[in-house]
């Protein structure tokens, strides 16, 4: 944490840190071990992740081409899609596109990312294996520009419907 | 002369319970005390006119809880949202529809200048609502308190009549 | 506009069809959400909305403001459970940051989260109720709502976009008044429960309008990302306060109501018995108040979080909304993405409504509880 000239609060009194009441994370601690990956029995590379630094369980980065498979292979294991997203690398040339699933029934908090390099940003949709993906790819392209091949319907969602420009992208200007 | 005279007394018997006025102040004050409001809340303050309209706030004292889905029955749009470059045409087909006499109250920030959402490099916001059509009235606020939009509609009442329906409270 | 479509299943002289506008000026839509219906009579044949018209660049102004400076839009997303939204962006913040906060933050966190939660559910309450026809309950429901009001008023200083949380704690404390308000209002908000239940729920037609009306399958919540009541209401019991725990809920004892039918009654059941415990949250919560600050030790004036993603879920009124900042090191983040529950929920309507009556298809997507700036951003 770039603590750069930490001045507390006026609120705060100046007593002793009260102690973490049971039930708290204590987000101070470290884990000692590496984090549980649950998904290990699949041939995806997920890694465990510390929750309560991060938020969610496991993550993966996969091969542009890989993610149809991998969304079929979370679907199987039951995991519901939970949101598509881009994220605009300029300084590499890149996006990222980031699928995030979770489990209905258990604390299972998954991370999909991929790269796909920005001049030509093309990748599968997985809307053929949750059909809940077919408005996150569209506001994924409104945004970005990211080209779902596949997608039945990938004109401007968010945005107007004449709309020919991206506007999340870093080089975007109004 | 007797005639004359005839006529004053009559009149001054009358004037208890006749009162002759100006067809145009007449048709002003029914209009002030019962302006219909279109149903058009875009976002948040939607709420706060629904609340004003709900029970402890009650617009149906000043005769206009009758909210309108139709603009073909409204006489007030309270644009009570931002409003969009997707949803600018719309609003104007709306405004369009709208039969004369036709009043327009813009409630919040937004409607009146962009609100919170104005930036440099903004790509999607209108910067007040009266970019595209006249506004009698502007309520600010994020959203305006009901009390607010209450003082707002008896703003337009008095704008319609040229007189004030309550005094103005001076705090103390 | 008449489209004549041959009937594919028995060979029948084709059906004409038109296409109609729902929105976006409508008041069942609750927004401005435009669905372009196409209708076979009164059947739905095809119901595809289309958003977009208040889309106020949210995700776009998160890249162009510090940590402090987003917090008021956070309240703006969805502006009826707006401390819960709130909540999960401070959350995001203080878990990157890796900020202690006091219990008692955690405790009157999770108490005005839950008063709002009640006043959402009540706004939504009214306004199903106006959209199915009965005029009536929208009174009563804000007006057990303007108590709400009032107390969350006294401590923030505003009626519905609170910004009461601060990145490491909150912006004041709460007072003896608040408390005692809340206790008296959750004492008198329990026989006006029974009220509602007495003129609504138990009402014939109510339940004729509702019971078997626009079934939601476990498989289709599960493919299309719905949360909240969608899924509580079709036999799932997934909450994320019970399955990813945040704040302060493991202290508390509460149900998660669940119903197994999956139409468009077991929604509404479900949003009604959560009023009934958020009560019961509201009740332990300010038994076991803890003394203490209300804002963390050291936090810096000028935050920059360390470079990767952080992400935050909370339970709002109308299910999962999620934070996921992605920070390279500087006063604002690189992007901030908004996982909203309304999307998810409004993906499914399209799958759901064919072939249903128009009322029935408004009173599906009335129980899917929609607050449009939700799914625009």
């Amino acid at each position: 944490m770039n603590a750069t000239a930490p001045q507390p609060p006026d609120s705060v009194s100046q007593q002793a840190k009260p102690a973490a009441a049971p039930g708290f994370r204590d987000v101070s601690a470290s884990q000692a071990a590496p984090a549980p990956n649950p998904l290990a029995h699949l041939p995806i590379p997920f890694q465990g992740v510390d929750y309560a630094a991060k938020g969610y369980h496991v993550e993966a980065t996969v091969a542009p081409d890989q993610v149809v498979a991998v969304a079929e292979q979370l679907d199987k294991e039951g995991l519901a899609l939970d949101t598509i997203t881009g994220v605009d690398w300029l300084a590499e040339g890149q996006m990222e596109v980031v699928y995030d699933y979770f489990h209905p029934a258990k604390a299972l908090r998954v991370v999909v990312r991929t790269r796909i390099p920005r001049g030509q940003p093309e990748i599968a949709t997985i809307q053929k294996v949750y059909p809940g993906a077919n408005w996150h790819e569209r506001e994924t392209h409104d945004f970005f520009g990211i080209r779902f091949l596949g997608h039945p319907n990938l004109t401007p969602f968010l945005l107007p419907e004449d709309a020919d420009f991206h506007p999340l992208r870093k080089d975007y200007a109004a | 002369m007797a005639a004359q005279e005839d006529n004053a007394r009559v009149l001054k018997d009358c004037a208890p319970h006749v009162q002759f006025a100006k067809l145009d102040e007449l048709l002003a004050l029914g209009r002030a005390n019962s302006l219909w409001p279109l149903t058009f809340g875009i976002a948040c303050c939607a709420i706060e006119m629904m609340a004003a309209g709900a029970s402890r706030f009650d617009l149906a004292r000043f005769g206009a809880e009758v909210f309108r889905p139709s603009p073909r029955q409204a006489d007030v749009m309270i644009v009570a949202g931002t409003v969009n470059k997707k949803m600018a045409a719309a609003i104007k087909t709306l405004y369009d529809q709208m039969p004369e006499p036709k009043w327009v109250i813009a409630m919040g920030n937004c409607a009146i200048s962009g609100g919170p959402f104005v930036f440099p490099g903004q790509y999607a916001v209108v910067e007040g609502v009266d970019k595209l059509f006249p506004v009698d009235v502007f309520i600010p606020g994020c959203p305006p308190r009901p009390e607010a939009l209450i003082e707002g509609i008896l703003k337009l009442e008095e704008k319609l009549t040229g007189k004030r329906r309550w005094p103005i409270v001076k705090p103390e | 506009m008449i489209v004549e479509e041959p009937s594919s299943t028995t060979g029948a002289p084709p059906r004409e069809t038109f296409v109609i506008n729902l929105g976006p000026q409508h008041p069942a839509t609750h927004g401005v959400l435009r669905v372009k219906m196409t209708m076979d009579g009164e059947y739905v044949v095809r119901a595809e909305p289309v958003v977009g018209y208040i889309h106020r660049m949210q995700e776009k102004m998160g890249e162009n403001r510090t940590y402090a400076q987003f917090l008021p839009n956070t309240s703006r997303i969805d502006y009826l459970s707006a401390m819960t939204y709130t909540h999960a962006f401070v959350g995001a913040v203080e878990r990157a940051a890796k900020l202690q906060i006091p219990p008692r933050v955690e405790y009157i966190r999770v108490i005005t989260s839950e008063l709002n939660r009640i006043s959402s559910h009540l706004v939504w309450w009214g306004a199903f109720l106006m959209d199915l026809g009965g005029f009536t309950p929208m009174l009563y429901a804000f007006d057990d709502r303007e108590k709400i009001l009032d107390l969350l008023e006294g401590i923030t200083g505003s009626r519905l976009t609170y910004s009461y949380y601060r990145i490491g704690g909150l912006y004041n404390d709460v007072d003896d008044a608040f408390v005692q308000g809340t206790r008296e209002f959750v004492k008198q908000m329990r026989p006006r429960l029974k009220m509602y239940r007495d003129l609504v729920t138990d009402n014939i037609i109510f339940r004729k309008r509702l019971i078997g009306i626009g079934p939601i399958s476990k498989e289709m919540c599960r493919k299309y990302g719905a949360t909240g009541p969608v899924i509580r209401g079709s036999g799932i019991p997934y909450d994320v306060r019970r399955v990813e725990p945040y704040s302060a809920y493991p202290d508390f004892d509460f149900v998660i109501p669940t119903f197994e039918e999956g139409d468009s009654m077991a929604r509404y059941l479900v949003h009604m018995e959560e009023i009934v415990q958020s009560l019961r949250i509201i009740e332990q919560a300010l038994d076991k108040l803890p003394d203490g600050p209300v804002m963390a030790e050291k936090v810096p004036r000028v935050l920059k979080l360390p470079p990767g993603d952080y992400c935050y879920a909370v339970e709002a009124a109308r299910g999962r909304f999620a934070v996921r900042i992605v920070s390279d090191n500087k006063e604002i983040p690189y992007r901030v993405k908004l996982r909203t529950p309304c999307l998810s929920n409004l993906s499914l309507f399209e799958e759901a409504s064919q072939g249903m009556l128009l009322p029935d298809a408004l009173a599906l997507m009335g129980s899917l509880d929609l607050v449009i700036p939700d799914i625009d951003r």
